[in-house]
């Protein structure tokens, strides 16, 4: 091995998964010199010169992965059931406190980057800035600011309402000023209360001016979809990921479309199928049951949720089939999801039929690739950022061994996850 | 009823009894202290499902008080003009954190003596809205401020009486305790120092309205004159307190220290705020200091030598702590209710260092008791809050700091704190590491 500098760490662990490859690997060392990752060996192969400073840590009996990446996090939200409706109304400075404790819980949970898909005003950028000013620590941060949306559209009351093709320009290029790594738009309603879920949002002519717009300057353009016409626009207009990925028509009629399947894979697309937020209904449903007290009104609201849950999944098992890749995203801390659990998010991925090693790589490679930042992080290779974790019990049979986290490294340098300031 | 809590240990401060109670106990519940006193004494009213702290040799006091803090600001030496120029939802980000650190560091009361806009009463807000922790806090929303005068940039500059009137209205719309005035310039680069800011006239038009709503006011007062008017509106507290004349001169004012205890108001002196400004400076930080201060320094510089100018302000912060501390010694002798109120994290003065400050009112007079006292009882009273904090008294709030060493011993012992209670709860502070991220030592050179 190269001597390289006097500030090192090697790390011998008994099991690698390193975000890539299909089969784990067994002891193996690491060597992170700085924030990054220099050299992987099999544990014995490595040879270190004597007059080397370094740290050696021994993990033998533990498993390392690559800092997972949630592709889809609201750091705004509050995870206590609130509608985003209500969430807006409360002042930038709050959800700004609320967001820097959301960006801590996540990170102590092992997410050591995410995608934030939308914050009021200029809220997620303010974040950043007390970031970079060493005011918190947060997880890697890739941006979208603002998300866009119609008037009345989805997260419209984010602050970012636009119409026609100049003031979507006018819109992409300020949220570019102002530090978004990715551009988010509603493409369709949502939860939002003056928007319109099955119908698109958003004319061909104005997604195809967002993509293009962003394009130019190297951001990548992630779109809300929650009907299936939403979704062909979307695609035809160049996007890079679509989220939640919602086969529905527009009578509110679930009917999953094999030509949009193919769409996606035709263009290289991403789907962010964010099955957390289901799981996490499901979970808050059979939890009231459990306790008593459920009533037929509970009853059919659970069949309900069931419902379009069991439907969600089966799409997900059918474009993930077909070969559309899939990026985790939990969505947390919006609705009832609080941050901190993107573990349940991963563990709908292998409910719907991924193995636990395609949904870990969901979580790393694939979502840091629809992320645009797999060139840096995502997986644990030589030359890549030094983002890890460490967890107790191996994932590979038992996807819920993700919730075993013991350490988390980022940078090259240990969290200290119980610091509570 | 919640269920009843005991907390034991060694030796127990109540800041009633003149002398600390052997093997002393609080018992409390819903938040609420319901008895104290000796273990022995008190063992038959502990309920048999009490949940039991035993702190062993360890040692209680109430949480602290501290009657002067600037949640907004950082204490790595930026200068308030600087401070004022961050968006506020950052300094919002910055003051949860700093309130924390307050917490874990065992206040679990603070008067906050000027932080931007809204930042403070939204930190409230998050607090309320069960989305982050902090103390007991009594805000002034910003500080009132003439044109240009110090703190202006937080939001609040006024002129005239109307319009003085009208900002108090508007802080108590937006739900202040009580009113923080500028009645002097200070660091702020547009201000004077060495005059007063606001007439009188401007003052009572705060003050009366004060008094209509039971509210305490607090005018940050560097000049003499200053301090004069101050006292004669009718203000409840003097903070700095400096003796500075108009050519500059520094020098202690018998006369008007006799009308400030005549007049009953308290005095926030802030020595450390000056002695961590030494520190930093015997470190050779020289953080770029904006402000009056640097333009003094840079009429009075004659060298453009960065250790010769290193050198003056060094002299210049030593020689500024010597006068404060004696203006204080004789400010003590002659019966001014002196009281803790930290500043940090203002200038070079970070939070989470409190014990700083009350160590040096020991320096300028008091025995370690009575210091206990300015950041405590004496701290809750000058803040009109006595009948809620700062003693361990049946009906106060159960907000108690657990010390490994005691304070009665050496002062400094203030900042073992290992455990903290805020409300009746436990208070989970976090690694070690986490909590020695912020002190503040004395330089070892």
């Amino acid at each position: 091995m190269d001597k390289i500098n006097n500030d090192m760490l090697v790390i011998q662990v008994g099991e690698l998964i390193d975000g890539i490859s299909s089969e784990s690997k067994k002891n193996i060392s690491i060597v992170i010199s700085g924030n990054s990752i220099v050299d992987i060996k099999p544990t014995g192969e490595l040879s270190i010169p004597s007059d080397l400073d370094h740290k050696l840590i021994d993990y033998s009996d533990k498993t390392i992965l690559p800092g997972l990446v949630d592709s889809h996090v609201h750091l705004t939200g509050i995870g206590d059931g609130r509608s985003g409706d209500e969430l807006s109304t409360l002042p930038d400075e709050v959800l700004s406190i609320n967001m820097a404790n959301n960006a801590k819980k996540h990170l102590h949970s092992g997410v050591t980057t995410v995608r934030d898909c939308g914050a009021k005003n200029d809220t997620a950028f303010h974040l950043r800035t007390a970031a970079e000013m060493g005011i918190i620590d947060t997880p890697r941060l890739v941006l979208s600011g603002r998300p866009l949306a119609i008037i009345g559209g989805h997260l419209s009351y984010f602050g970012e309402q636009i119409t026609g093709v100049n003031e979507c320009r006018a819109a992409v290029r300020y949220l570019i000023k102002q530090g978004a790594d990715f551009i988010k738009v509603t493409a369709s309603g949502g939860s939002t209360k003056t928007s319109f879920p099955l119908k698109p949002s958003f004319s061909q002519q104005e997604l195809n001016v967002i993509v293009e717009e962003a394009h130019k300057f190297g951001k990548h353009v992630a779109a809300h979809c929650h009907n299936s016409e939403a979704m062909v626009r979307s695609l035809n207009a160049g996007v890079d990921t679509i989220i939640h990925g919602v086969f529905k028509e527009p009578d509110g009629t679930n009917k999953y479309r094999e030509d949009i399947t193919e769409l996606m894979l035709e263009k290289n697309t991403y789907v962010n199928p964010t099955l957390g937020p289901g799981m996490m209904r499901v979970q808050v449903m059979e939890n009231k049951k459990q306790q008593g007290n459920f009533s037929e009104f509970d009853q059919e609201e659970m069949d309900q949720i069931l419902f379009e849950h069991e439907y969600r999944m089966k799409c997900f098992s059918k474009m993930h089939e077909s070969g559309v890749p899939m990026s985790a995203g939990s969505d947390s801390a919006w609705g009832a999801y609080e941050m901190g659990n993107f573990f349940l998010d991963i563990e709908g991925h292998v409910i719907g039929g991924q193995t636990p090693m395609q949904a870990i790589q969901s979580a790393t490679s694939i979502a840091s690739k629809s992320c645009w930042i797999d060139d840096s992080l995502g997986s644990i290779e030589t030359g890549k950022l030094a983002d890890l974790i460490v967890l107790d019990e191996s994932p590979i049979n038992q996807i819920e061994n993700l919730r075993t986290v013991s350490e988390v490294i980022k940078n090259g340098e240990f969290v200290d996850r119980n610091n509570l300031l | 009823m919640s269920e009843q809590k005991v907390v034991k240990a060694k030796w127990l401060f109540d800041m009633v009894s003149d002398k600390p109670i052997e093997d002393g106990a609080v018992i409390f519940q819903s938040g609420v202290i319901t008895f104290s006193g000796n273990y022995e004494k008190i063992k038959n009213k502990i309920q048999p499902d009490a949940k039991i702290y035993d702190f062993k040799d360890k040692i209680i006091i109430p949480g602290m008080v501290d009657c002067h803090t600037h949640h907004n600001g950082f204490g790595d030496g930026r200068s308030g003009d600087d401070v004022g120029l961050i968006p506020d939802d950052v300094l919002a980000i910055k003051s949860a954190k700093n309130a924390k650190t307050s917490l874990y560091s065992g206040v679990t009361t603070i008067r906050e003596n000027g932080p931007k806009n809204m930042t403070m009463m939204r930190l409230r807000d998050a607090v309320n809205g069960g989305l982050t922790i902090a103390p007991r806090m009594v805000l002034c929303g910003r500080p009132i401020s003439i044109i240009g005068g110090h703190m202006g940039y937080f939001g609040g500059e006024v002129t005239g009486e109307d319009e003085s009137l009208a900002l108090a209205r508007q802080l108590i719309k937006e739900g202040a305790d009580y009113f923080k005035i500028t009645a002097t310039g200070g660091s702020t680069a547009t201000s004077f120092p060495l005059r007063p800011s606001f007439s009188k006239s401007e003052l009572f038009a705060v003050t009366n309205e004060a008094k209509n709503y039971d509210m305490l006011t607090a005018t940050h007062c560097l000049s003499t004159e200053g301090t004069d008017y101050s006292l004669d509106a009718g203000v409840d507290m003097i903070i700095h307190c400096n003796f500075d004349l108009p050519n500059g001169e520094s020098k202690f004012d018998p006369k008007l220290t006799e009308k400030i205890v005549k007049k009953d108001a308290y005095v926030n002196p802030t020595l450390h705020v000056g002695r961590a400004r030494v520190w930093s400076l015997m470190e050779g930080k020289d953080a770029a200091l904006g402000g009056f201060e640097n333009k003094r320094l840079n009429s009075i510089s004659i060298t453009k030598d960065r250790k010769n100018i290193l050198d003056a302000r060094l002299d210049m912060a030593k020689y500024g702590l010597e006068t404060k501390l004696d203006h204080c010694r004789q400010m003590i002798d002659m019966g001014v209710k002196v009281i803790t109120g930290s500043d940090s994290s203002w200038g070079d003065y970070a939070l989470g260092n409190t014990v700083h400050e009350t160590e040096l009112l020991v320096e300028a007079g008091y025995s370690n008791m009575e210091g206990l006292k300015s950041v405590t009882i004496n701290a809750a009273k000058a803040l009109g809050l006595e009948n809620q904090v700062g003693s361990i008294e049946v009906g106060k709030s159960a907000d108690l700091a657990i010390l490994d060493k005691n304070p009665i011993e050496d002062i400094k012992n203030l900042n073992s704190v290992t455990e903290v209670f805020f409300m009746g709860q436990s208070i989970r502070r976090g690694s070690e590491d986490s909590n020695n991220s912020y002190i503040q030592k004395s330089p070892q050179i």
